[in-house]
């Protein structure tokens, strides 16, 4: 009953949190099992897979726009992370919708998956999508929380790569909270598991070779991969037909607070400042994607030419 | 119930079985390396060596029994879980039909 009436409001339930979770703990593990958990990529609503048929994206959404809105979720979340706390039925999708004529769709997709992997998937995906789309597109604005936003320069990348028609209708990327120079977290997580591993003692060694089944898309989180080395080597460059936004938080309402410095907005830390930066002092990794000020960020620079 | 449930519900199954499964082999081996450690301390005792051994061996193997059990109640149980499961995804197809 009460999952039933959170999908109503557009939050997913319980138990695709959980799933979520484990996905994000384990997913390469599962979709290599062919575990009924692992997660597919789609989009979703109202907590289900949208098929990409004109009738079902009609239903969900009504008349289309001929502007989309791509939402990505972060690490271990999913499509719930976009709903505001204390009014689910609101997301920075929904927001965009009524405030600019954006058709939001929300990406699920197994976060435990090489973050390569997923950004392949997604261009593929974006393709189905202009194909099953009822009405033409001018354009695509793009927004990743945390790792989404790798996913997205993977996904570009790759539609650069091979001339996909969407990567030309992307106007704007927002990333929030994404570690483009890697997490710090996944840096200090790999450097214990290495001196667990490497202390001569059977139980240590049991505790690391545990935490070194974590997924590929968490490890991948520790330089920021999204491309894999051997299709690309070096710096990937970001879509030079689109403009990119990058929004971050802080742990503190000081920026400077030694605690903002030292753990940036929980999770990530903020990267230097420039025109096409914000940065939300007092803000959260995981509130960056539900926040009013951010939102408010966001449609200012989707409202600016 | 859904056919994605009974699917997800048997993913949940066969995750826990294989979690269970490789932690008990695991833990078994880390628990037969401590198990050895302090019989080969005693073993260097020349006049017990020989029972010392005996007495390992033996400990070593009610170690891997222990294990061993686990397993295969792990595996039974595994196997209950799934028939009941194929049950359910009958039933389930079933009132998919057209």
């Amino acid at each position: 009953m009460a999952e039933d009436e959170g999908r109503e409001l557009g939050r997913p339930a319980w138990s695709a949190t959980a799933t979520s979770i484990l996905n994000g703990c384990i997913g390469d593990y599962l979709t290599r099992r062919d575990n009924g958990l692992a997660i597919d990529m789609a989009f979703y609503g109202r907590g289900k897979p949208l098929p990409l048929t004109p009738d079902s994206l009609r239903a969900e959404w009504g008349p289309p726009t001929r502007k989309l809105c791509v939402l990505l979720h972060g690490l271990c979340c999913h499509e719930g992370v976009w709903n505001y706390p204390d009014d689910p039925t609101r997301t920075y999708g929904h927001a965009l919708r009524d405030d600019l004529g954006y058709t939001p769709l929300f990406l699920r997709y197994n976060t435990g998956l090489p973050i390569p992997y997923n950004g392949k998937s997604l261009d593929t995906l974006l393709d189905e999508l202009l194909l099953a789309y009822p009405e033409p597109v001018d354009e695509i604005i793009l927004i990743g929380h945390s790792m989404g936003g790798l996913v997205i320069r993977g996904a570009c990348h790759n539609g650069v790569d091979r001339d996909a028609s969407w990567v030309r209708l992307v106007s704007k990327a927002f990333y929030l909270g994404t570690p483009h120079e890697g997490a710090v977290l996944e840096k200090v997580a790999q450097l214990m598991t290495s001196v667990l591993r490497a202390v001569p003692h059977p139980v240590t060694a049991l505790v690391g070779d545990v935490a070194e089944q974590r997924s590929q898309g968490i490890k991948d989180l520790r330089d920021g991969t999204t491309v894999h080395a051997d299709d690309f080597a070096g710096a990937v460059p970001w879509l030079a037909s689109a403009r990119h936004y990058l929004i971050a938080g802080t742990v503190t309402d000081d920026p400077e607070h030694l605690a903002a410095r030292l753990f940036g907005d929980g999770l990530v830390h903020p990267p230097q400042a420039g025109d096409n930066v914000r940065l939300f002092p007092g803000v959260g990794h995981m509130d960056l994607a539900h926040d009013e000020a951010v939102y408010g960020q966001i449609r200012t620079w989707c409202a600016s030419a | 119930m859904e056919l994605e449930t009974v699917r997800r519900i048997r993913g949940a199954k066969e995750l826990v079985e294989e979690a269970v499964d490789a932690a008990t082999f695991r833990i078994g081996e880390v628990q037969r390396v401590m198990t050895r450690k302090p019989y080969a301390v005693l073993a260097h005792v020349t006049p017990i060596a020989v029972p010392v051994r005996a007495i390992e061996e033996a400990h070593v193997h009610i170690v891997d029994g222990v294990y061993f059990a686990i397993r295969l109640g792990n595996r039974l149980a595994g196997l209950m879980a799934g028939h009941a499961l194929d049950r359910l995804e009958a039933h389930a197809r079933g009132k998919a039909a057209p």
